[in-house]
């Protein structure tokens, strides 16, 4: 039973929230005590999950838990695709924590918050460890479970519409994605689900059903693709961004999409097999679904002026990007999925954290407030500078290198479906670029001339017309900006080091890419 | 890194002066350490990038992946576009040491202006498609804060539209090179093109797409029609130092990608008869005439000469895209000469706002009075671009229309020498009348504006006035002494064709 | 002849004994004798149970021992054991909870009655679960009725009235048809016992004779109980009903008394007519569709439904419907989720009105999901119970709704015709299960607004009755989703055992 070190990532968080709930920690007093309490349990456990991958990831580690049914084990595997995803949550989970506390400093109930926060963790690794599909659809329906008092969380009417829509959407996707499940239980070759590299069906009795299974994948796919915003089950996530920055940040751009992305990667490489589905309709119409969600989602960032649903939007066409990766179902295809899994994951929450940042000092959301906040908040749009040239793909960052390799992977496969991928990415990367840098040119480029009318009152511009009112607001306005200035270390420390690390992969990805590609070959 | 070490100097040491001041807060309130600086940097730039010429070699920067591969070297083409581009870029950095002092925030210019040239310097040297590609979005992004300088709010809106067109622009040509990158084991530039017919078989027809999306990708920089609308709004809203050296030299760092993806990837004997080829010199041709019509029916001075960047540029795209040895050497011969007459004129137009604030040509009569030597400066240029024997435009002229004769297109041969030719009559039509309306204003001129504001012989300061003067003397010496340009033009011709 | 083997006739024996004893008690002593009386019969039923196990076997048993055709008789096997002991629990924890409230809404003087339907109710029930002769179901069928119609019209408060009244009416419906059936069946094969009936409509298939009459029996038996069971589009009379009775009368109406009936309609398909002849006479296929229409279109009208009981009530409907699907999927995988699926939805149900009690205590005995509004925080055990429920309900992994869920799912797999339909219908199902339970969570923990009518003080805390009632029946939803294995294989055996 050495490898309970396995499960132990898994329950700490999970039983920790859990005493956290119960656990009398309301009062203000203790709200230092208590963010000791979890910084040193949320690094504890990334430490362990370091300690579970560098102890091997050759799959053969792995961790009965009890069997719920026969054929229905709830168990753990360490193999190097999921701990490519646990290392990354791990490394992102104790500073998104950081940035929380400082984020969440004049909340109410933050008890509560860091309760659902802390288990959250637990129930990611629990996707992150699966060892097999029945074990990864429990956690994936725990984690709709434990995040949406977080999406709840500001409790106001839009907050709890939003968490509807979030739970009617992922408990709907996993209910199409059951089927996935049970398909693949009735046609495992080996009676269950555990993960194969390169698929378990048993193919001699599937090719006789041929037809039925491939309908099955794909409802399965989009099953598991409403987590990863897949059109047209991506309307939740826009919503969803009423959530506080931290959830936002950290669950709507990490944590849930990508173990939506995660599953679908499971369902498609490590349950179904590329050898079953390569060249079947099947692939070509779950293909062009991601290819469609990567065009509409950036497309539908440009129209959204409310900052973060912006970033929401942009989640929803990056995430399709992985998908598209993973439709490609050649190794290299693999790889690349996987390498934008990680890219976009340091991007999309360096982006969002810096959302969080000039909400959190000036309660600005909409884009059009932001006009001259870079010289105010050097550090916080440099990072935001950083994370959106990674997004937009401009060489030498994070995200040239993903799209690099989803484009290569693309003309590798020589299908002329995923050639038109590439030109949907480069569209998608354009509109990235309009999207993200307009944000940019506002910060740093404040046009003089409406300088005056920004005075007026952001929201309503009709006022801006009568230059008496305009004149004391925009001295006002001036007074008070004149505040706004950089959060604490608690939010810039880990803004900067996912800038940081952004450059780093775009200058050093050989030793991930080398680790991908692997992984890829294993799988595909 | 591995290589020629000297490589790196043209381009680090202006990144680091450019970087150092943007953030030092000397330079943000001394002009004189800022300007001194500045101009002392750029004159050991030209001596840097001399130096690297003259060594030669090549230099690995950073391997990102076995495929991706940051590189440098030197060749022809990289030694002719970086000695115009440290050259002229000194000039330009002298002339805005006066020029600037009527703008706000010069330390923010004069950084991204340091930056861009070092950029552009890695640009010149780059030694394979990747290197190009990282330096050319770079570039883009550098040269972004050049428009926005202003702050207005035209400016913002044309440097969001530059933005996003070089972005798609970008973005086309990496369709471009994620194929290629595909198709071969790297994408070193070499004389001639590395495809190997092999690795092409059966996707001929992608190869052409690939070459089409690159060459109106990266023609977007060079103003190429159909993505080219944003150059004439975004080169006339900079300060005139930054339209100088945005409509004369990054236009042509579109121009070197094309070249080198043609001529040194792909190859131009894959591309010969092709699809591409033809609407290729189509879309150039269209582009010269439009952008010449353009520019003649435009009042605005800044506005006009971007326009005739449009038309200008494209001559050296229809160079190119005849694929005859002929045409390619005036293509090039026009880069250089293009280059210096386009800074020259937009350098007179940035003169003229300073000393008179005037922007429309209308307002420009009797300018004689005013500055007649700067004005002298401008004809001489204006000559030049309309293409005047002997002064350095009918040069590159002659061989792209020669070219054009001798290159076996069908019917391009002529049509392309004709519109050469209307242009130039178009190019004389909107260039000429300043030169006209300057020195004689008519009779009915009785120059009561100039008396009024004392303008009267009012020359711009000689650190304006001398690049300006340089870059004329060029225009017309170019002209008189092309023989070992053309040579080695020439040669580099031989070499890829 | 083992003493053991005395103990189902025992045990509806004690069950009506102890009502007509109650009827001289006051309802303080007959509530205690109902409790201890379900205690002492499901124990019985425990006994029973083991007894099969260990004998490995079923045995019919004559009651009085009389020999057919005079005597009745009654047979007891792993499944019934099964299902005795777990519509005994149920029944157990439904009548603990509701102790209060029943004390409440019922007149003092007429609570004897109450217990006293309560005992006629497990006794009918037991009996159609023991039953191996027709004629004695149809009694009991009709002692259930009567039960069930005081259980619902004994609070005569608001619609309960007129809600017995539809009851009485569908349900002698119900089994009018039902007789109807049973007197074909009696005039086509002269037995009424179900061994020698199975043995005479065996004949009569082979021989081929009779093929319409045979027919008409199939399909009046199966309406006449699927109106019973409440099955779509027979199900007009569950919102009311479940809706305005008393807790306890609710939850044991909706987890217990419709799954009487179910049980005793698939001891007649296998021990009467033949499953086999259900299949090639595709009767199966009927109740196959109203099934999964039942499923979609319950869920339907519980999302349109404001009162949260009687959205809670239409569930049953769509729940229902899951059960006849599996019924209807013709394969004895089919069936058994099907059984299962009764104990699931037993168990949750019943664990929903419960809870749903508790929540309605703190929010001023209003049912609608504005007044519910934060009750979660208000009642925070009733809130969890309900949570659970739901989830159960919805098939998250863990509990009981997943096992019924991944049974029905692995079960269409072996139906090829059925395979795909029946899936999608169960992933549309959840997901509109999804929206009507678990909006009405978010709504349980979400807060009040400033403009929401302020909540009478009603109740400090819920009574200990109500509190360990909701408790248990997480522990049994729990115990079927953690531990399915050995049930679904006793009810396998069962099932067995029937044929």
């Amino acid at each position: 039973m050495n490898e309970i070190i396995l499960a132990l990532p898994v329950f700490l968080p999970v039983l920790s929230g859990v005493v956290m709930l119960f656990h009398p920690w309301g009062r203000k007093e203790w709200d230092r005590k208590r963010e000791l309490f979890i910084e040193g349990l949320v690094v504890l456990n990334s430490l362990l999950v370091a300690a579970a991958i560098g102890g091997g990831t050759d799959g053969g580690r792995r961790l009965v838990l009890f069997r719920l049914y026969s054929t229905l084990t709830i168990m753990f595997k360490l193999d190097s695709m999921g701990s490519v995803f646990a290392g990354l949550v791990a490394f992102l989970w104790p500073l998104a924590t950081l940035y929380a506390f400082e984020y969440m400093k004049h909340e109410e109930r933050k008890n509560t918050f860091f309760a659902f926060y802390t288990m959250t963790y637990g129930i990611t690794m629990g996707i992150a460890l699966a060892g097999n599909l029945v074990t990864l659809y429990l956690f994936y329906e725990m984690l709709t479970l434990v995040t949406l008092p977080l999406v709840l969380f500001p409790l106001t009417t839009e907050a709890v519409r939003a968490g509807r829509s979030y739970l009617y959407y992922s408990i709907g996707g996993a209910a199409f994605a059951f089927i996935g499940l049970v398909f693949v239980l009735g046609f495992s070759s080996v009676g269950t689900t555990e993960f194969m590299a390169g698929g378990m069906l048993d193919l001699e009795r599937a090719m006789e059903n041929r037809n039925t299974l491939l309908f099955v994948y794909v409802l399965a796919f989009f099953g598991f693709g409403v987590k990863a915003a897949l059109f047209p089950c991506y309307r939740w996530l826009p919503k969803a961004a009423v959530a506080p920055t931290p959830v936002t940040a950290l669950l709507h751009a990490v944590a849930v999409v990508k173990s939506g992305a995660f599953a679908i990667l499971r369902l498609t490489f490590f349950s179904f097999g590329t050898q079953f589905l390569r060249g079947t309709w099947a692939q070509w119409v779950v293909m062009a679904a991601a290819m469609a969600t990567i065009a509409f989602g950036s497309t539908m960032a440009v129209r959204e002026v409310h900052w973060k649903r912006r970033l929401a939007y942009s989640t929803v066409s990056n995430l399709s990007y992985i998908l598209f990766g993973a439709t490609l179902m050649t190794p290299f295809g693999l790889a690349a999925a996987l390498s934008h899994l990680v890219a976009h994951a340091f991007m999309k929450i360096c982006a969002f954290f810096c959302a969080g940042a000039v909400m959190h000092q000036s309660g600005k959301t909409y884009i059009y407030e932001l006009d001259g906040l870079g010289k105010k908040m050097p550090v916080t749009f440099g990072c935001l500078l950083v994370s959106s040239l990674s997004l937009m793909g401009v060489p030498l960052f994070a995200g040239f290198i993903s799209k690099w390799n989803l484009a290569s992977a693309a003309f590798d496969s020589g299908s002329g479906l995923g050639i038109g991928g590439v030109a949907v990415i480069l569209y998608s990367a354009l509109m990235t670029g309009i999207y993200m840098m307009t944000v940019i040119v506002r910060a740093y480029f404040p046009s003089l001339a409406e300088k005056v009318a920004a005075g007026s009152g952001g929201r309503d511009g009709q006022n801006a017309g009568s230059p008496e009112t305009a004149g004391t607001d925009g001295q006002d306005r001036k007074n008070g900006e004149a505040a706004v200035t950089d959060p604490g270390w608690k939010m810039t420390v880990p803004l900067v080091i996912f800038a940081a690390a952004i450059l780093l992969i775009g200058l050093c990805p050989a030793h991930l890419m080398r680790l991908l590609t692997m992984i890829g070959g294993e799988a595909g | 890194m591995e290589g020629n070490m000297i490589l790196l100097l043209p381009m680090v040491l202006p990144i680091l002066a450019g970087i150092v001041v943007l953030a030092g807060k000397v330079f943000r309130e001394n002009r004189k350490y800022l300007t001194g600086l500045s101009v002392a940097v750029l004159v050991l730039e030209l001596v840097l990038t001399f130096q690297a010429l003259v060594s030669g070699g090549s230099l690995t920067m950073i391997r990102l992946t076995d495929q991706l591969t940051l590189e440098l070297h030197i060749d022809q083409v990289s030694r002719l576009f970086a000695a115009l581009t440290a050259a002229v870029w000194l000039l330009v950095g002298i002339y805005s040491v006066s020029y600037m002092s009527h703008e706000e925030e010069e330390h923010r210019f004069f950084g991204y202006y340091l930056i861009v040239a070092g950029v552009l310097m890695g640009l010149n040297f780059s030694a394979n498609l990747i290197t190009l590609y990282v330096f050319y979005e770079l570039m883009t992004l550098t040269s972004l804060p050049l428009v926005l300088h202003e702050r207005s709010r035209e400016a913002v809106r044309a440097g969001l539209k530059y933005l996003f067109y070089s972005v798609a622009g970008a973005f086309l040509a990496l369709f471009g090179i994620f194929f290629l990158a595909g198709v071969s084991e790297n994408l070193t530039f070499t004389a001639g093109g590395v495809l190997s017919d092999s690795a092409l078989a059966g996707k001929e027809g992608l190869l052409l797409t690939s070459a089409f999306c690159m060459i109106v990708g990266f023609g977007t920089k060079a103003g190429m029609f159909p993505l080219h609308g944003w150059l004439p709004t975004a080169h006339p809203v900079a300060p005139a130092s930054a339209s100088a050296v945005l409509s004369g030299l990054i236009t042509k760092a579109g121009v070197l990608a094309i070249i080198r993806v043609v001529y040194y990837v792909i190859g131009p004997d894959r591309l010969r008869g092709t699809w591409v080829q033809n609407v290729w010199i189509l879309l150039t041709l269209l582009t010269v005439f439009m952008g010449s019509m353009l520019a003649y029916k435009e009042p605005v001075m800044k506005k006009r000469l971007a326009y005739s960047t449009v038309s200008q540029v494209s001559y050296v795209l229809f160079g190119l895209s005849l694929l005859n040895p002929t045409a390619f050497a005036g293509a090039l011969s026009h880069v250089v000469f293009h280059s210096v007459i386009k800074h020259a004129l937009f350098l007179t137009a940035g003169a003229i706002i300073v000393t008179t604030g005037w922007t429309r040509v209308e307002q420009m009569r009797g300018l004689g009075q005013v500055m007649p030597k700067t004005l002298a400066c401008y004809t001489v240029a204006a000559l030049a671009l309309v293409g005047i024997p002997p002064l350095s435009g009918f040069v590159s002229k002659w061989y792209l229309a020669s070219g054009a004769l001798s290159s076996g297109t069908g019917v391009w041969a002529w049509v392309g020498p004709a519109v050469l030719l209307v242009s130039a009559l178009l190019t004389a039509g909107y260039l000429l009348p300043l030169t006209i309306q300057g020195f004689f204003p008519g009779h009915d001129f009785k120059g009561e504006e100039i008396e009024k504001r004392g303008l009267k012989g009012k020359e711009p300061s000689w650190w304006m006035l001398a690049p300006i003067g340089v870059l004329a003397a060029a225009a017309l010496l170019l002209g008189c002494f092309p023989g070992s340009l053309i040579s080695m033009l020439q040669s580099i011709a031989a070499s890829v064709l | 002849m083992n003493f053991v083997q005395n103990f189902p006739f025992f045990s509806i024996i004690l069950a009506m004994f102890s009502g007509i004893v109650s009827s001289v008690l006051d309802g303080r002593k007959a509530r205690n004798l109902s409790l201890a009386m379900i205690a002492v019969t499901t124990a019985l039923s425990a006994g029973t149970l083991l007894f099969c196990l260990g004998s490995g076997e079923s045995y019919t048993f004559m009651m009085g021992h009389f020999p057919a055709p005079w005597g009745n008789e009654i047979r007891a096997g792993i499944l019934e054991g099964v299902t005795a002991i777990f519509f005994g629990i149920i029944m157990f924890l439904a009548v603990l909870g509701g102790l209060d409230h029943t004390a409440e809404d019922v007149e003092e003087k007429k609570l004897n009655l109450f217990y006293i339907m309560i005992d006629l109710m497990l006794s009918s029930l037991l009996a159609l679960v023991y039953t191996n002769d027709l004629f004695t179901a149809y009694v009991f069928v009709e002692i259930n009725t009567i039960a069930g119609c005081g259980l619902i019209m004994i609070r005569q408060k608001g619609r309960s009235m007129s809600a017995a009244i539809r009851y009485m009416i569908m349900s002698q419906l119900g089994s009018g048809l039902f007789l109807i059936g049973l007197s074909i069946l009696y005039d086509v094969t002269g037995h009424l016992l179900m061994s020698p009936a199975r043995e005479s409509v065996e004949l009569l298939v082979a021989a081929g004779s009779y093929r319409i009459p045979m027919l008409v029996i199939m399909a009046v038996i199966g309406v006449g109980l699927a109106i019973k069971s409440g099955l779509y589009p027979f199900h007009y009379w569950i919102p009311d009903t479940y809706g305005y009775a008393t807790p306890t009368a609710s939850a044991v109406l909706s987890g217990l008394v419709s799954k009487g009936y179910i049980f005793l309609l698939i001891k007649i398909f296998y021990r009467v007519l033949g499953y086999d002849n259900l299949v090639s006479s595709q009767m199966v296929n009927v109740l196959y569709v109203f099934g999964i229409t039942g499923m979609v279109m319950g869920s339907i009208h519980a999302i349109h439904e404001t009162d949260t009981r009687r959205m809670t009530a239409y569930s049953s409907v769509a729940q229902i419907g899951y059960i006849y699907m599996g019924m209807g999927l013709g394969t004895s995988y089919g069936m058994v989720a099907a059984v299962f699926h009764i104990f699931t939805h037993s168990a949750t149900k019943a664990l929903l009105f419960i809870s749903a009690v508790g929540l309605y205590e703190v929010s001023g005995d209003k049912k609608d999901y504005i007044s519910l509004r934060g009750a979660g925080y208000r009642n925070p055990l009733a809130g969890i119970g309900f949570t659970v429920g739901a989830l159960s309900m919805v098939g998250f992994p863990m509990l009981s709704g997943f096992i019924s869920k991944l049974l029905f799912a692995t079960s269409a797999l072996e139906s090829p015709h059925k395979m795909l339909p029946t899936i999608i219908v169960l992933a549309v199902s959840t997901t509109l299960n999804a929206v009507y339970f678990l909006r009405l969570v978010i709504t349980l923990y979400s807060r009040r607004r400033p403009e929401d009518a302020p909540i009478p003080e009603t109740r400090a805390r819920s009574s200990w009755q109500l509190r360990l009632a909701i408790l248990c029946f997480i522990g049994v939803n729990l115990v079927l989703g953690l531990a399915s294995q050995p049930i679904v294989q006793a009810i396998r055996d069962g099932l067995a055992m029937f044929g």
